[in-house]
Order: C-alpha cells, then structure tokens, then sequence
C-alpha cells in the first residue's frame, strides 16, 4: 500500500511502521464488522496521504523537467514503435514519468487513479479502502484522469513543437 | 464535427475498462478530430505510466522487521507503565540515596548510642586534688628525680 504512494524505501519503510503502530494503539477501536485488512488498508491510507499531502506539489510539469531516459520513453512510445516491448527498464522509466506526472495531483487523486486505472481496482473497493463514498471516488478518478491526461498531451505538443524546430 | 469529442468517454473510465463499442466510437471518431486524436494517445500514454507504476513493489529491507517489533515494543512500554512508576524509574537512584543516608544519620542518632558499653572509658588517674594543685600522682617531684640519679652514680661509683 505504501509503495503505491512512495518510492523510496525508506519513506515506504517510515510510512508501513506507522501504520503498524497506529493499528497497534486502535486495535481496540477495531470494532470486527468490517474484515481486519480492510480496516489495515483504511489506516495505510490515511496515513499515506497525510505524509503525501506534507509534501510539496508541483504546479507544472514541462518536457525539459524530463530526463533523457524520459524523453526517449515518450519518443518511443507516442509513435507506437516499441509499445509492446515491455522491459523491466523502460517500466521503471514509465514508472518515473508517472510519478512525476501524479505529483500534479492532489493525494487523494493520485490514490483514486492508481487504484483504478493502475491495479484494476472497482470504484466500490476503492471506497471501501479509502473510507469514501463512491461518487466522491468517482469523482476523483475523472478529475484526476483528465488532469493526467491533459498534463501528458502538453508533454506530448511540447515535444512535437521541438522536434519540429 | 458531426459526433460529439470522445474526451469525456477518455476520462470517465480506465482506457483498458471501455467496452469495443466505445472504442470503436473513438476510433472512428480520431480519424477526422485532431485534438481527440491527441487526446486519446495521451490517454493511452498515461494508461501505460500507471500500470508501469502500480507494478512497482518496495521490498521490505531485513531489519524492518526489526525496527518495526522495536518501535511496538517502545511504545507498549511507555504505555503500560503507570506515571509513578515511571516517575520512580528516572528519579530512583536519588530516592534510594536519600533513603539509605537517612536511615544511617537515624542508625547513628538512636541505635549506636544505646547500645555501646560503658566499660570502655577510661578512668581517671589524677584526684581531684592533684588535677587542681597541676599534679598526676604519677608524676615524680624533683627531689625523688634528684635522689634516683643520685643513687644510681653511688651504685656505679662503688
């Protein structure tokens, strides 16, 4: 769960302890209607966003914040040569692009997106997860595909204007 | 444009969810539309990024475990120990100082004097008399230091 909003394994690793500790301390709040990972999960993600919200977001992101390894991704995957040619590289490429992508987001757009477009997750076990109602997740999950997208076809137009320079 | 842009079908469900007629529908339609062309690589684009990122797992480093049953541990300390027991723990040595000295200055004011024997002291060897005239009985006169010289040169002169 943590790793869905950190990639450092030390955030990952601060983020998984306090969620131990914070099941440890409510344990008795834990009333058993609900399963015990669901009630894990719903921690874990309030405390996930809590430090993610901490967090600085960035206002925008341009094609010369990318790096090479980025740039080169985009290159190849936007004119549809090498989509399928799926390496554990170029997934830790893409895996980059999107975070920095998703950074643009507010937390709790980012958790809504990567849970529905990312693992397949249903509108209804997001809520479930997070504790929200499924229109607010809804909700979310458009805003922040739009957002997302918008973001990638300004990434995409700034690079076919360089490239035609 | 006759159809209606296809961005709103592209935000309101994953790209991989949409059913063959959307696609379709989108297909179709990016054909003559430029801008939902672009709108529609950009979604599968960042269709892409978010499966690549919800790939990534964080494996635990071999101390997590480690640290986490540490921190648990701290933490159920601190919490069941009552606030005296605590207070006692940080302020015990000085208490115990406290105590042990009190109880020798009490072992020292009562107990000893009750207990030791009066046999010990010592008698006096002077009167009353001779401590008032400045004089021991054990102390010689000059005319008994005289004589004992004395005596003593006649025994080695004989």
């Amino acid at each position: 769960m943590a790793s869905r909003f950190f990639r450092q394994r030390s955030v990952v690793e601060e983020a998984a302890q306090e969620v131990f500790l914070k099941a440890y301390t409510q344990l008795g709040s834990f009333e058993g209607r609900g399963s015990l990972e669901g009630w894990l999960t719903r921690i874990a993600t309030n405390t996930c966003l809590n430090m993610v919200r901490s967090s600085k977001r960035r206002p925008e992101l341009t094609v010369s914040d990318l790096t090479e390894d980025e740039q080169s991704w985009m290159d190849q995957h936007s004119a549809g040569d090498g989509a399928e040619q799926a390496s554990v590289e170029n997934s830790l490429v893409a895996a980059d692009l999107a975070d920095r992508l998703l950074a643009l987001l507010p937390p709790e757009d980012q958790q809504a997106l990567l849970m529905i477009d990312g693992e397949d997750a249903s509108i209804k076990e997001v809520a479930e997860a997070t504790g929200w109602s499924e229109s607010k997740v809804k909700v979310r999950a458009f805003r922040a595909r739009k957002k997302l997208r918008e973001a990638m076809e300004k990434l995409l137009d700034h690079r076919g204007k360089t490239e035609s320079r | 444009m006759k159809e209606k842009h296809i961005t709103e079908i592209l935000d309101n469900a994953a790209i991989t969810s949409l059913s063959e007629l959307e696609l379709t529908e989108i297909r179709v339609h990016t054909k003559d539309c430029v801008s939902c062309r672009d709108a529609y690589e950009a979604a599968q684009l960042s269709a892409v990024i978010l499966r690549s990122r919800a790939q990534v797992t964080i494996e635990p480093s071999p101390f997590f475990q480690t640290r986490v049953m540490a921190a648990l541990r701290e933490q159920q300390a601190v919490e069941s120990v009552p606030a005296m027991w605590r207070l006692w723990k940080s302020a015990k040595v000085l208490v115990s100082s406290m105590a042990v000295t009190t109880a020798a200055l009490a072992a020292l004011s009562f107990v000893l004097p009750a207990t030791s024997t009066p046999v010990d002291q010592p008698v006096s060897a002077f009167s009353a008399e001779s401590v008032i005239m400045g004089q021991g009985s054990d102390e010689l006169t000059y005319e008994q230091v005289m004589s004992t010289i004395y005596a003593e040169e006649d025994e080695a002169g004989k």
